[in-house]
């Protein structure tokens, strides 16, 4: 019967082609516009690394003395580390993998005529960064443990940039200069499409990956300073950068991979023994020492990743839609009521109120169908507007393969939610009524 | 087959009640021919209406087969009326969007019949009523006749025990009402059981048994042999 329904449907939205197109166009709009926000939405609140979102996490202590807490921070907690304490838990003997990491920038130039120098961003992190968020290369691979320790100048370069400097051909064993000072290229990594930036959210969660990376210990020989934000709570004396390095401001960000709770606890109690170790050297000088340790679903949540006009923005979006079908409705009323006689001769040739009303449900579903069809052309449209006037929504404003099938998904609910009462008011057709005056 | 007691339909409005039957009594049995007369506005096409259970009754008992259709769900009823009811009205309602096939299709598929006994049906029955040439044509490019042949052949496809016809030539010249009449009497002689609402005095004299309503009772029954002229036998105010 479904099938037969689907052919009433064609027939009947064949009947009148304008209400129909009308009806199909006013879903179509609202589901465009719910979708572009609804897709904008998912791209930035879904896991950015779902194998392994439960196993990463984000390290914060609460290294303000007194009663001083981070202003603007859910938990008063700092957002970031100092460089001593980063150095120092790097070295730990636990967990297995940890990573320090800082945003830098670099002028890129090959120190000949041919290639225009161009700035760049860098992050400056340890080796094990590579295999912790999983990204592969194409070339070469992560710098040694021995470059690492010895501050070797070395760089891992991506695709992009190897591109354009190298042509794309294999420039393991190149130069490159950074600045002023030349680098030794050890692997070109597999271009890092992110939707979200989770591992450092401080400057703009939706900006693009680092395009370079560059071994953590030559921050401290180099004096390669921050791109990011340094925090300062403390009065003390930062205008060299030895001054800086031992400073309490706060500028590195450190994640830790943790498989199990046993390793989250153990990592717990030694983060405890730190602090209190610490506290005999004058730092941490509070009565309650804190850390947390949140892995990167929390860690987008608690640094409010998506914010609330995001939600809003979703929530009048739905609301758009829930206009589009009162208006749907309305069509849908005058159309299937101007068909009450030919449901009476049906109701008189045996179909019950449940067929009729089922034909219908169809009826309305098939518009669903093809204004989600059509929605997905417009929030298309919707999602190019925003990569057009937001530069780094590139890789949000796109629409998943969730979101192309909940469009006619969303679409359908909808069409049927706004089809049920024009439905059962014309499967309640008294059939009688309508046979005479056919 | 039919049995009627005290049916009565009354309706209702803020300022006005309205009995469009009272006390309605009526047996018919198994291939009965029954002419149903009366004035406009008597109440035949009420009878009809609740005998086709196309709408309900207010009062008293109605039994169809042994089954009593005052205590069936609307979905029941529908049930009921496809697999024994066939109806024929005075307008056709054929639906304009359907060739004739398809139109007489609409009650095999609401039966579940497959598609194969569906074809073999709708084939027969438009067969006999001269029009298996015509079944991709739509109702709007035949004639009145034409269009109530192919409203009986719908009616017969579901091959009922009962047909159920309203006014079947009132839209009809003298020539194709003769030819619907002739079609009706040889279902008929072919088991079916008719009742049939008309207000054409010649129709009704054609039918064996003549049932006169008048205010929403019955008035008379007169009793005709086929095709007779003279009434057998006359029960005033039956």
């Amino acid at each position: 019967m479904f099938l037969h329904y689907l052919d009433l449907s064609w027939r009947s939205f064949k009947r009148t082609p304008v209400v129909s197109v009308l009806m199909v166009f006013a879903v179509a709009v609202g589901i465009g516009i719910t979708m572009t926000s609804l897709s904008v939405y998912h791209m930035m609140s879904m896991d950015p690394i779902p194998e392994k979102s439960d196993k990463l996490f984000h390290l914060q202590l609460q290294t303000m003395e007194g009663e001083q807490t981070r202003r603007g921070s859910p938990d008063g907690l700092p957002y970031q580390m100092t460089y001593q304490d980063a150095v120092a838990l790097s070295n730990a003997p636990i967990p297995a993998r940890k990573v320090p990491s800082m945003k830098a920038g670099f002028s890129v130039h090959m120190n000949t005529p041919e290639v225009k120098p161009f700035i760049e961003t860098a992050r400056m992190t340890n080796r094990d960064f590579f295999d912790m968020f999983n990204l592969s290369f194409v070339h070469g691979g992560p710098w040694t443990l021995e470059q690492q320790d010895n501050a070797t100048p070395v760089v891992v370069i991506n695709e992009e940039i190897n591109n354009r400097l190298f042509g794309g051909a294999n420039s393991v064993g190149n130069m490159i200069y950074l600045d002023n000072r030349s680098y030794l290229v050890v692997g070109v990594m597999k271009q890092w499409k992110l939707n979200i930036k989770f591992y450092d959210v401080n400057n703009g969660a939706f900006h693009d990956a680092e395009q370079l990376f560059l071994p953590f210990s030559l921050i401290a020989p180099f004096e390669i300073d921050t791109w990011g934000n340094t925090n300062g709570w403390k009065s003390e004396e930062t205008n060299t950068f030895q001054q800086k390095m031992r400073s309490e401001d706060l500028w590195i960000q450190f994640w830790a991979e943790l498989n199990n709770e046993q390793e989250e606890r153990e990592y717990g109690e030694f983060l405890m023994s730190y602090m209190q170790e610490q506290q005999k050297s004058g730092r941490f000088d509070r009565d309650q020492l804190e850390y947390a340790l949140r892995d990167v679903l929390e860690t987008m949540d608690y640094r409010g990743v998506v914010s609330e006009d995001n939600r809003i923005l979703v929530g009048l979006s739905f609301m758009f839609l829930a206009v589009c079908l009162a208006n749907i409705l309305g069509l849908l009323l005058a159309k299937f009521l101007r068909r009450a006689p030919e449901v009476g001769v049906r109701r008189a040739l045996g179909a019950s109120k449940t067929q009729v009303f089922y034909q219908h449900l169809v009826e309305v579903s098939l518009l669903g169908l093809m204004g989600g069809i059509v929605g997905i052309g417009i929030s298309q449209l919707g999602l190019w507007g925003v990569r057009l006037t937001q530069d780094y929504y590139t890789e949000l404003a796109t629409m998943d393969i969730t979101m192309l099938i909940a469009a006619p998904a969303i679409a359908i609910t909808s069409c049927v939610i706004a089809g049920l009462y024009p439905a059962w008011l014309v499967c309640g057709t008294t059939p009688a009524t309508y046979l005479k005056t056919q | 087959m039919l049995s009627m007691q005290n049916i009565s339909k009354m309706y209702q409005t803020e300022m006005v009640q309205t009995h469009a039957l009272k006390d309605f009594n009526l047996e018919v049995d198994e291939g009965e021919f029954i002419a149903v007369t009366g004035p406009s506005g008597s109440g035949k096409t009420t009878f009809l209406n609740i005998a086709g259970m196309l709408e309900p009754f207010t009062g008293g008992t109605y039994s169809l087969d042994g089954v009593d259709v005052g205590s069936l769900s609307d979905n029941a009823r529908a049930d009921l009326r496809n697999q024994k009811i066939g109806f024929i009205f005075q307008g056709f309602n054929l639906i304009p969007d359907l060739n004739l096939y398809e139109n007489v299709e609409v009650p095999l598929r609401y039966r579940g019949i497959k598609s194969a006994e569906r074809k073999r049906r709708i084939e027969s029955c438009l067969e006999q009523v001269g029009l298996a040439s015509r079944a991709k044509h739509l109702p709007q490019q035949l004639s009145g006749g034409q269009q109530q042949r192919v409203a009986i052949a719908r009616a017969l496809a579901g091959e009922p025990r009962f047909l159920l016809a309203d006014e079947p030539t009132g839209n009809l010249d003298s020539l194709m009402a003769r030819q619907v009449m002739e079609l009706l009497e040889q279902i008929n002689r072919d088991g079916a059981t008719i009742i049939m609402v008309t207000h054409d005095p010649e129709l009704a004299r054609r039918a064996p048994r003549n049932v006169q309503i008048v205010d929403g009772q019955m008035a008379d029954i007169t009793l005709y042999q086929r095709n007779g002229v003279e009434p057998m036998q006359k029960i005033a105010g039956a």
